[in-house]
């Protein structure tokens, strides 16, 4: 592991990156009127009707601004924004202990330990192996993907980790990835609320978290924190986002993504471009796939009650509760690969895909230099937000493609596709709430259940060959008993109800929400029921396969020789196209003459 | 022609195919002053002192707009020879009507897969191509997600005599210059039918109606179609008794074969395979495509009145 990481020196940093961010931030808010008013009006709006004291000061405090905002004159104003900015700076603002990084870094979680038995935290600190063997997780949780080739490029530049966002563990359970693939830690967002728990908040405190507060939602907020993150990817800070924005309700894997944080490596990018040190940032997908997920029974009750679509922040569901967590954990620590983390092959902001060296290829494999495409007409880069835009939503669309293709399907997940079809097929015209109503209704003979699973496993066997989808080898190896076998007894014991119950005349499926909620992971691949495609996005989408991989990076690289042979290719193929002898078939190609 | 831009050197165009549309944009855009090269495999005597004919693929790409006009067929190959030589500064337009293969991709979705540029975009709208090529006013439209595209494109191109107008929706005007040029067909033959002023006209709306919502399940906006992209495209061929796909339409209502009819299109018409996968896409997908199964059957020599039930029930 590389200890050269900036993030090792974040402490003696701070004091200049809060400032950068403030500078910035002022400098770039034309009218300080608006956007602090519009500020004291989404506060105002936020803290009304709140009875602790904290709240009621707070919001006396924008109250008072409100009023006087319009008397001040424009040096004070800036003035104001510009406190303003900096206290959000400093909330905002995170801290990195190389200690307790040490010690964390030494098991799953250490904050996991510590909340499977509180007590035991000083034991933890002085001897960490004690609590749980290192070679007994690493079973538990696998880590896969081109990490030989990540830990390449986290040498030559930037790395912004976007996973998939199943519950409150990923975090914890993705900096463990890290760990264990030798990569540098990457400093991310931590919702503010996972700060109240006085344990999680040391630790993620003191492990280059920074604070966000999903409460506060005015556009000065959102400012300093997109400042934020950029300056830390600009110095070379690797970063961890979650671009889901939230915990997938459904269960589903991302297919649509906010982009906003992820939006804030092109500034970073093309800024270190035009202060002459480029520092190429490398967009790293991953999925973090759980057999069973600690939070599933809140999150799919949430994505089924139409009131709860709206809820962005649930503070009371499973991760809060500690008994859940160590039920989990145990749960966790007794089945073989219970948690696989993938990570997917590593992009550049364009969507380029990057060899170990940190150069860009173009889907035909020809290399491309990543600083065109922030050039304007004159060659200079440029910061464009509008450009910028784009090439973010085109990337998000990007890595939701890598997201499809290195989804690892497990044993729960095959099983809830199968049961879920013996759902539908007993009520073949029924809405999604018809088919969950049957609850602990339908019981199918064991022998018939592991052959839907035989014949799913077929399915996705096929669409693995293509690159599509990863089979987990539970998955992959076991026969249909073996993996019905599995999730049941993953999800016993776990889940408050039962999920599947074993019955003489065979298996009862009982939890439908629950069955739901683990199909669900399979609906974007076209094998499970897909009623979860976000609005504007096709449902059944086909699964795009992988482009050819690339050839392996030869250092030194070679010389202008493919160059040659492309053009060479090049003339034949523009003979082929000789087909320009007849246009008119495009736009509005006159006809007739 | 607008202020901005006139401190900047001239923009430099580069249009890639010698065909009818290809020398049209290029004199459209020699005209406005910008330094036009003509990627072109055939001699164009015609064009002497405008643009420039090179028969290079790493000299037209000196140029950071690039402009494709080759058919949807030919799009692939001639992307796959220019992205030899392009980087990701540049600004790639295409004034194509097709959508590619089974799985209907469209022309920019092919720029992205064979050459590294991202800021693409397309050309529609009712202007024809001998308005382009001899100044005379009409309107175009560019459909890009990129500002940076849009003002390229109205720099190089938008003169006294042609209205640049601007869309995001990229994939609703590529998809609506391909559909129109389908439902194009059943306008020459409704007109050779015997179809009135009225029956024409509610047909042509129905027509855009049901392409509005063929091309917003497939992700584009529907009102798109329903604007100069779409509908302005399609009610041009009205009185274009020359355009190929009037010209098809209106022979199979004389009841010739689809082959009799291509032969007197005397072009390309790109329209034909494509129908009946719109079709099969629309199936798919659920929504009602009524007016491209009447086209589909016209193709197959359907009988003419039939034909002309069937769409104006559909």
């Amino acid at each position: 592991m590389d200890s050269r990481a900036p993030i090792f020196g974040f402490n003696d940093a701070r004091d200049e990156i809060v400032r950068t961010v403030v500078d910035r931030v002022v400098g770039s808010t034309r009218d300080p009127l608006l956007a602090m008013n519009e500020a004291a009006y989404q506060e105002a709006k936020r803290l009304e009707g709140s009875r602790k004291p904290q709240d009621i000061r707070e919001l006396a405090e924008w109250q008072r601004l409100a009023r006087s905002l319009g008397r001040m004159h424009d040096g004070e104003r800036r003035r104001r924004l510009r406190e303003l900015s900096e206290e959000y700076a400093w909330d905002i603002a995170g801290n990195f202990d190389r200690r307790v990084y040490q010690l964390s870094s030494r098991l799953l979680p250490p904050v996991v330990s510590a909340l499977l038995a509180p007590r035991k935290l000083m034991t933890v600190v002085r001897d960490p192996l004690k609590l749980v063997s290192l070679e007994l997780l690493a079973d538990r949780v696998l880590v896969e993907g081109p990490l030989a080739k990540l830990r390449s490029l986290v040498q030559r530049g930037t790395a912004v980790y976007v996973p998939t966002h199943l519950s409150n563990m990923d975090s914890i359970v993705f900096g463990y990835a890290l760990e264990r693939a030798g990569l540098p830690p990457a400093t991310y967002g931590a919702g503010k609320n996972l700060f109240t728990n006085p344990v999680l908040s040391f630790f993620m405190h003191n492990l280059g978290a920074y604070r966000v507060d999903r409460r506060i939602r005015h556009n000065l907020y959102k400012d300093v924190l997109k400042t934020y993150s950029g300056v830390l990817l600009e110095r070379g800070y690797h970063s961890l986002f979650f671009p889901g924005g939230t915990r997938s309700r459904s269960g589903g894997v991302e297919r649509k993504l906010k982009l906003g944080l992820v939006g804030s490596a092109f500034e970073a990018y093309t800024r270190t471009l035009q202060s002459g040190r480029e520092r190429r940032v490398f967009f790293v997908p991953a999925t973090i796939n759980y057999l069973i997920t600690l939070e599933a029974e809140t999150l799919i009750a949430d994505f089924l009650s139409e009131a709860g679509k709206g809820r962005f922040i649930i503070e009371d569901d499973e991760s809060s509760r500690i008994g859940r967590i160590a039920s989990f954990l145990r749960k966790l620590l007794a089945m073989n690969a219970a948690v696989v983390i993938r990570f997917s092959e590593p992009l550049d902001p364009f969507g380029n895909r990057v060899d170990e060296l940190g150069r860009s290829f173009d889907a035909r494999g020809r290399e491309v230099d990543p600083a065109s495409y922030v050039k304007d007409l004159a060659g200079k880069a440029v910061i464009d937000a509008a450009r910028d835009a784009q090439y973010a939503r085109e990337l998000g669309e990007e890595i939701c493609r890598a997201y499809a293709r290195d989804t690892v399907v497990m044993a729960t997940h095959v099983v809830a596709a199968a049961s879920f079809a013996r759902l539908r097929s007993q009520a073949p015209a029924a809405d999604l709430f018809t088919v969950l109503r049957q609850r602990d209704v339908i019981t199918v003979p064991r022998d018939d259940l592991a052959a839907d699973v035989v014949a799913l496993c077929d399915r996705l066997r096929a669409l693995e060959q293509r690159g599509c989808i990863v089979l987990g080898e539970d998955v992959r190896l076991g026969s249909g008993g073996d993996i019905v076998e599995r999730a049941m007894r993953a999800f016993a014991g776990y889940h408050s109800s039962p999920v599947l119950d074993s019955r003489p005349d065979g298996i009862a499926l009982c939890d439908t929400n629950l069955l739901f909620y683990y199909q669900n992971r399979l609906a974007a691949h076209g094998v499970a029921w897909d009623v979860i495609a976000p609005p504007g996005v096709p449902s059944g989408l086909q699964v795009q396969p992988p482009l050819p991989p690339l050839e392996p990076a030869s250092s030194p690289p070679p010389l202008e020789e493919p160059r040659g042979s492309a053009s060479s290719s090049s003339s034949a193929s523009s003979r082929a196209g000789e087909a320009d002898a007849h246009v008119g078939s495009m736009n509005g190609a006159g006809g007739g003459q | 022609m607008s202020a901005p831009g006139s401190a900047l050197p001239a923009p430099s165009v580069g249009v890639i195919g010698g065909g009818f549309w290809g020398v049209a944009l290029a004199l459209a855009a020699s005209r406005t002053g910008a330094e036009v090269l003509l990627y072109s495999r055939r001699e164009q005597p015609q064009l002497r002192g405008g643009p420039r004919i090179v028969r290079d693929h790493a000299e037209v790409a000196r140029a950071r707009l690039l402009v494709i006009a080759v058919p949807s067929n030919a799009a692939r190959t001639a992307l796959r020879a220019l992205g030899d030589h392009m980087d990701g500064s540049h600004l790639v337009i295409h004034g194509v009507r097709g959508l590619e293969g089974e799985a209907l991709k469209t022309v920019s979705d092919l720029v992205r897969e064979e050459t590294p540029a991202r800021r693409v975009g397309a050309l529609g709208g009712p202007v024809q191509e001998d308005e382009l090529r001899e100044g005379r006013p009409s309107a175009m439209v560019c459909g890009s997600r990129f500002p940076e595209v849009h003002a390229a494109v109205t720099a190089a191109f938008q003169s006294d005599a042609l209205h640049v107008y601007t869309t995001p929706d990229l994939q609703g005007l590529e998809w609506a210059s391909a559909l129109v040029g389908c439902l194009a067909i059943g306008v020459g033959f409704a007109e050779q039918a015997g179809a009135g002023p009225g029956l024409l006209a509610a047909l042509i709306s129905r027509a855009v109606d049901s392409a509005a919502r063929i091309a917003a399940a497939a992700g584009a906006e529907e009102r798109t179609m329903l604007g100069l992209g779409g509908y302005g495209d399609l009610l041009a061929s009205i009185r274009l008794e020359g355009r190929p796909e009037v010209v098809l339409g209106k022979a199979l209502a004389r009841g010739r074969t689809l082959d009799e009819a291509v032969a007197e299109a005397r072009l390309r018409v790109e329209a034909i395979p494509l129908i009946p996968r719109v079709v099969a896409f629309a199936k798919a997908r659920r929504v009602d495509a009524g007016v491209f199964e009447a086209l589909e059957t016209t193709l197959k020599g359907g009988a003419p009145r039939a034909v002309l039930d069937r769409m104006f029930a559909a």
